[in-house]
């Protein structure tokens, strides 16, 4: 029979009906829902053996031991390495998101070379060759090379500042931070010799004075384990921390008692501490001592309390509990681990010594014998020398070099710094990341990151004992970068400097030997621990520290400048992990906010959320006002780490550069450059 | 009148059953063949040349590691132990040692029991049964099977849906709790 | 819903005394987790803003809050609560889910979350008073190159599914195929074979992860101490995170009280 349209459309029925007993309908459903499952832009996983390569991770100014996990031999995440005594396994919120680092859209792809307003790309070669040719000229006149390094611990910096000897040039700074602060009172205004060094481990009571111990003053991992070994949840505790700052910070936070103390009063305080200690009889066998204490003589309690805000009460109470401990140290710094005084520092070590806490760790012996001494480099004042430059009294060197370092960020007065440091004749930066520092260079040399280069530590500022870490490369480089120290050697071959090694292995081989440590243990991610103690010897000078402790106005509104680890480091903008971590309270949107209590706000006529222009040294920042009771009356706090102009999208263009607005001045007595807890004036927008 | 109707009627039910076994037979026999494409390993891997020629057993290259986890398709690292450069005459070896071990590249090997990244599935706790329970027996073949590959949901024909993981661990009594497969 | 009994019960131990709020254990969960970064750009036609400050929009499975006394300067004190997912004996979020993406049935207490079958209603994010869950606004974008090295322990998750903190799951299979591998015994694993991502990069060891039903665990004491509060207790949730502080305020802010009512 013909096919007519009840046929047919039974024929399509029969056809429909019998698809049912067939896959058809049920595998194309459940297909089409896997398909929709499984977009093609939604990144897949890749699987293999997992390893963790233990090595020594930079990314944080003083350094955590980890381990860099791999899966199928690609690095994706990070753990502690829970074998080193020190960092027992901790990460810093920086160094955990190190294998992500590894692949920051701004990290600088290969050697380049500004040509006008952009850069081009170079070859090593290239650059070497340019280099050379530039320093021929230079070499044998001081002042004409110069370099500043942000890495304190790196025996990199024993290449680089030997470079620089050999070309006859003294012109190598350290970027300022605690530690060249007390390097300039312990090392240059006392004639100590070592490094000041902090024996948390044994400690029954830690009182910081300023040092934000647990958030941006020297190893913090250790610190926080030193500090939370001596206070299980199961027993008891065998540690008090008292915190002396203005602002209930992070160490303040699990600290037993918060004293508020104002940030340009600090050495007032710690003389006031002095004066009670000796008036307990207790005595320093420092130089000079009697005199330092006729002079804290001076600071009775009414008088700390006009100085620093102290109350009496609470002064002779940290005095009481530091006589009554067995073991008790003392930590100087600035809340932002950068701007303190001699004054503080030589404080701090007098205290110290008074109570049997004196700490001194030996140096390690060179590797590169030209190299200049390193506790005297950490004497020297950047900040002071940039101002010369600026003022015409010294002159700009004709090539500048910045290793591990952001100064065009970081330095205080950023705005005027950046400004000084254009004012080279080249300015060569070896910055992994394209920071502010490198985006106006005319020269970017990228450095390895961290995990992709050999380096070293010896003896992160605030540790207890001598102690030497190495990182080793176990990434292969994922950019067009050379090794630092290995690039200078190369150059150094160049311009006839002789160092003593061909490669920067060979370096730190011999550093290795001359310490006395096995360099495969190292290598596996052991540290090495010395016992041996520097010598205590110094003297205190009287007359400078009066001068300077007489500068010291104690009213007026200041600014204390906080560094959270979690948002970054001059050299190290917020990592995109870390974002989240970022409070509103802190940054909204573009806007950065800035704390204060309600007594504060109150005399200035602000309010919550207020839109407000802070400024100071001749520069300036947009932020809103944050009320927190938190903050002691008179004092402005502001958050580090935010307002980067350079690196990318993630980053670029959120709040305002506090250290704009740091304003430096020059410590009466001993001339270092300081500004911590500097004053500052706040208008409402 | 009528014997058309009656024929109508035939032949409309004609209509019907030829449209019901025409969609059966096209559902169950031609549908595979469109929904799966045939696709060949990228190296004509033999596994019979390994292991009766060369003598080297299942564990040699499919290994559980010290944590744990298994190593299931080898990478270069095992491979290269004997083949960093040509040993035998095979096209396939030579192929596998010009365009991977040394250009360094991984062979992507096409996985037929492919899992999506949801699900997390442990070789160690499934150690007591036997491979081919789930995985086809190659251990003798010379050729590696035909890949096929399902056009719409990109899985292989080997993969296995949830009811079958189900079942197995509903039959031996352990858990079928969500986080005991999925991640 | 009824409480289940497991033999083994993952939980945490908080110490508030000892967070320094430094976030590390955030970021070391983005990165076990496979999380994307919060893009910079704004959503022009919903006026909403991706970027990081937006909490609204961040995925955070472990967030650090900032608690504080509420008294004037200098009787001020602050501290910082990380919080994880609770993994609640009796969870809110379980009975509402119209799919079953979520529920809580493995040994060991671990409240499940499966991705592929979550079909983004968001009841359960309703209703979590712990605010722990987040639903995915956006496909996860990551800088060029960044989803280079992706953590295997977690899958990627698609625009529209709801995730939160799942106590590091994988570690857990992995934990129990090392014990399978060496000979232990894996429904017995010994304190520290299995940790969290975040207990184990916290640089105070103030979060402690283990069974609270093991005595041989940290955490079975821990939980029991005098100083350990749930949060919202009073909810009969029964989170399987404790806090510990020896603080009374940080105590009386981890539920409602009436302000002359004596904590039980």
């Amino acid at each position: 029979m013909g096919l007519d349209r009840r046929a047919f459309i039974k024929f399509v029925v029969g056809g429909a009906a019998g698809t049912l007993f067939t896959p058809i309908p049920w595998k194309l459903a459940d297909d089409a829902s896997i398909w929709s499952q499984n977009w093609s832009w939604i990144p897949r996983l890749k699987y293999g053996a997992l390893t963790a390569d233990a090595t020594y991770s930079k990314l944080c100014p003083a350094g955590c031991a980890v381990k860099v996990k791999k899966v199928a031999g690609i690095a994706y995440g990070v753990e502690g390495n829970s074998a080193n005594e020190l960092s027992k396994g901790g990460v810093c919120p920086l160094c955990a998101t190190g294998s992500q680092m590894l692949r920051s859209p701004s990290r600088v792809a290969g050697p380049m070379k500004k040509d006008g307003d952009k850069f081009k790309p170079i070859s090593w070669d290239e650059a070497e060759a340019l280099l050379a040719d530039k320093l021929k000229g230079l070499k044998g006149q001081d002042g004409k090379v110069a370099a500043i390094s942000g890495d304190l611990s790196g025996t990199a910096n024993e290449v680089l500042s030997g470079f620089l000897a050999g070309l006859g040039s003294k012109s190598y700074y350290y970027m300022p931070t605690d530690q060249t602060a007390m390097a300039k009172a312990w090392n240059g205004v006392m004639g100590g010799s070592g490094q000041i060094g902090y024996d948390l481990e044994e400690a029954d009571l830690i009182l910081c004075i300023g040092a934000d111990i647990m958030d941006a003053f020297g190893p913090v991992v250790r610190n926080q384990k030193a500090f939370a070994a001596k206070r299980p949840m199961e027993g008891d505790k065998t540690l008090t921390l008292v915190y002396a700052g203005p602002v209930r910070n992070r160490t303040a936070a699990v600290a037993d008692k918060w004293v508020a103390v104002r940030p340009d009063g600090a050495a007032a305080f710690a003389m006031g501490l002095v004066n009670l200690l000796v008036r307990s009889g207790k005595s320093a066998s420092l130089g000079g001592f009697s005199d330092f204490a006729d002079l804290a003589a001076k600071f009775g309690p009414e008088a700390v309390a006009k100085l620093s805000g102290v109350n009496p009460e609470a002064l002779k109470d940290v005095a009481k509990a530091l006589l009554v401990a067995k073991n008790p140290v003392i930590v100087v710094g600035s809340e932002s681990g950068q701007g303190a005084g001699v004054a503080l520092s030589a404080a701090g070590v007098t205290l110290n010594a008074m109570l049997g806490s004196l700490n001194v760790l030996p140096e390690f012996p060179k590797a590169v014998a030209s190299a200049p001494d390193r506790a005297g480099l950490l004497a020297k004042d950047l900040v002071g020398w940039l101002a010369a430059v600026d003022a015409g009294k010294a002159p700009a060197p004709e090539v500048l070099f910045v290793y591990e370092a952001n100064p065009a960020y970081s330095l205080p007065q950023a705005g005027n710094m950046a400004k000084t440091l254009r004012k080279a004749g080249m300015l060569v930066s070896f910055s992994t990341f394209m920071d502010e520092t490198a985006a106006m260079a005319d020269l970017v040399l990228p450095a390895p990151h961290p995990f992709e280069r050999l380096d070293d530590a010896q003896s992160p500022y605030g540790l207890g004992k001598a102690t030497y870490a190495l990182a080793t490369a176990v990434v292969a480089p994922e950019k067009d970068c050379k090794g630092t120290p290995d690039f200078i050697l190369g150059l150094s071959g160049k311009l006839g400097v002789d160092l003593g090694f061909g490669a920067f292995e060979d370096v730190l081989k011999a550093k290795v030997e001359a310490i006395g440590a096995d360099w495969d243990a190292l290598a596996g991610g052991a540290v090495h621990v010395s016992d041996k103690k520097g010598s205590t010897q110094a003297s205190l000078d009287a007359g400078a520290m009066s001068k300077a402790l007489a500068g010291i106005k104690g009213e007026g509104l200041v600014l204390i400048a906080q560094a959270h680890l979690n948002i970054g480091t001059g050299k190290l903008a917020t990592p995109p992990l870390n974002l989240p971590t970022i409070r509103e309270t802190e940054l909204y949107g573009k806007d950065v906010f800035v704390q204060m209590c309600a007594a504060t706000a109150k005399s200035l006529g602000l309010s919550e959320g207020a839109k407000v222009k802070l400024a100071a040294g001749g520069a300036d920042i947009s932020a809103r006002v944050n009320l927190s009771e938190g903050v002691m009356p008179g004092v402005v706090a502001a958050p580090l780490g935010l307002g980067r102009t350079a690196w990318d999208p993630y980053t670029k263009g959120k709040g305002d550069n506090v250290c704009k607005i740091l304003a430096v001045s020059a410590e009466p007595g001993t001339g270092l450059s300081v500004w911590a807890g500097s004053a500052v004036s706040v208008a409402k927008m | 009148m009528e014997e058309k109707k009656t024929t109508k009627c035939g032949g409309g039910f004609l209509a019907f059953v030829l449209g019901f076994l025409l969609s059966v037979v096209a559902g169950w026999v031609v549908f595979p063949g469109l929904l799966y494409s045939e696709l060949d390993q990228p190296i004509q891997f033999s596994h019979k040349i390994h292991t009766e020629d060369q003598g080297l057993t299942c564990d040699s290259c499919h290994f559980f590691r010290e944590d744990g986890s298994y190593q299931g398709m080898p990478t270069n690292e095992q491979c290269t132990g004997c083949h960093s450069d040509v040993i035998g005459q095979t096209p396939a070896e030579a192929k596998y040692v010009q365009e991977y071990v040394q250009k360094n590249k991984e062979v992507p090997w096409r996985n037929y029991q492919y899992q999506p990244d949801n699900v997390l599935f442990s070789h160690k706790a499934h150690e007591p049964f036997e491979c081919t329970e789930c995985h086809l027996d190659v251990a003798k073949a010379d050729k590696a099977p035909k890949y096929y590959e399902n056009k719409l949901s990109g899985y292989s024909k080997q993969t296995m849906k949830m009811w079958q993981c189900e079942r197995c661990h509903a039959e031996n009594g352990v858990s079928n709790a969500c986080h005991v497969c999925h991640k | 819903m009824q409480a289940k009994e497991f033999k083994i019960r993952w939980g945490m131990v908080i110490d508030v005394d000892k967070c320094t709020g430094c976030g590390a254990c955030m970021v070391a969960c983005q990165v076990e987790n496979n999380i994307a970064p919060a893009t910079p750009e704004m959503d022009a036609w919903a006026g909403v803003t991706h970027d990081a400050s937006n909490k609204l929009r961040t995925l955070t499975w472990m967030l650090v809050y900032e608690i504080n006394n509420k008294k004037a300067f200098p009787e001020y004190e602050a501290a910082y609560m990380p919080r994880p997912c609770m993994q609640c004996s009796s969870p809110a979020c379980v009975p509402v889910c119209p799919v079953v993406a979520t529920d809580k049935n493995e040994e060991g207490g671990i409240v499940s979350q499966v991705y592929p079958r979550c079909i983004g209603c968001r009841y359960c994010m309703a209703a979590c008073p712990y605010h722990a869950r987040y639903f995915n606004w956006f496909d996860p974008t990551w800088p060029t190159g960044m989803d280079k090295g992706l953590s295997p322990s977690t899958s990627v998750r698609p625009r529209g599914v709801v995730e939160k903190c799942n106590f590091c799951h994988t570690r857990f299979q992995q934990a129990k195929d090392k014990a399978r591998q060496n000979g232990g015994d894996p429904n017995n694993l010994p304190d520290g074979a299995y940790v969290t991502a975040c207990a184990e990069v916290c640089p105070t060891g103030a979060i402690v992860f283990g069974d609270l039903n093991n005595p041989e665990h940290k955490v079975h004491e821990l939980a029991h101490s005098k100083h350990a509060f749930r949060l919202l207790e009073k909810l009969g949730l029964g989170p399987q995170v404790y806090y510990y502080s020896k603080r009374e305020w940080v105590h009386r802010l981890g539920d409602n009280y009436l302000p002359n009512e004596k904590k039980a």
